[in-house]
């Protein structure tokens, strides 16, 4: 069992999901850590960078 | 023909005018030959950092479909209007039919926060009937003490 919500596809929009997998700094976990599958990682990475656009998530904790 | 999302982040102190932002945004889709599946309203919601020394941003999702040519056209002229804060358009191989879970989220602080204006209303008129039965039963309490010490002196 892993500890993570994976759901059936990632969506940038679903902030809850993708913050399970940003470190508190804001950096994108890599799969070693989280046990993603390769295929899984390329897509939530893309949706995490989109999210970051948008703003949903933070690009690091440094923002003022 | 082509799926697309249309996420827009509004400048926060426009947002009374969201209205007529819809209203001029869809026109410009119809406009364009572009077919409107879903407008989500999500409202202000807090930034994860500030843009353009905004720091809450009004947000809007459309979901569309149409030609990408004319989606060129739309965002050339999306690009120099003031209003808008950031905006993005990403194509999508499918439309998802169920609201975004931000927007059910949005709904949901909505409800609860009219409730609570209505609950605070509510409570407000209890706190004010509160506040004078207090004052009467401090009163009546002050005077049965008064009676005891009259009632001890005459004793004395």
């Amino acid at each position: 069992m892993s500890k993570y919500k994976l759901p059936k596809s990632f969506d940038y929009k679903d902030i809850e999901v993708l913050k399970q997998f940003i470190t508190e700094t804001g950096k994108i976990m890599p799969a070693r850590v989280t046990g993603v599958s390769a295929a899984q990682q390329r897509k939530l990475t893309r949706h995490i960078k989109i999210a970051r656009f948008l703003a949903f998530l933070p690009y690091t904790d440094m923002h003022n | 023909m082509k799926k697309y999302e249309a996420v827009i982040i509004l400048n926060p102190n426009l947002s009374s005018k969201v209205d007529i932002f819809i209203k001029d945004f869809t026109k410009l889709l119809l406009d364009n030959s572009f077919k409107i599946f879903k407008s989500e309203d999500i409202g202000r919601k807090q930034l994860a950092y500030s843009i353009n020394n905004h720091n809450k941003g009004h947000y809007l999702i459309f979901s569309i479909e149409g030609n990408s040519l004319e989606l060129i056209n739309i965002e050339n002229k999306i690009k120099y209007d003031d209003s808008i804060v950031r905006h993005l358009f990403i194509s999508v191989k499918e439309h998802n039919e169920n609201n975004s879970s931000l927007f059910t989220e949005s709904m949901k602080k909505q409800k609860e926060q009219n409730e609570n204006y209505e609950e605070k209303a509510s409570n407000h008129n209890d706190d004010d009937l509160a506040k004078n039965n207090k004052i009467s039963g401090s009163v009546t309490s002050e005077k049965e003490l008064n009676s005891d010490k009259e009632e001890q002196v005459d004793d004395e």
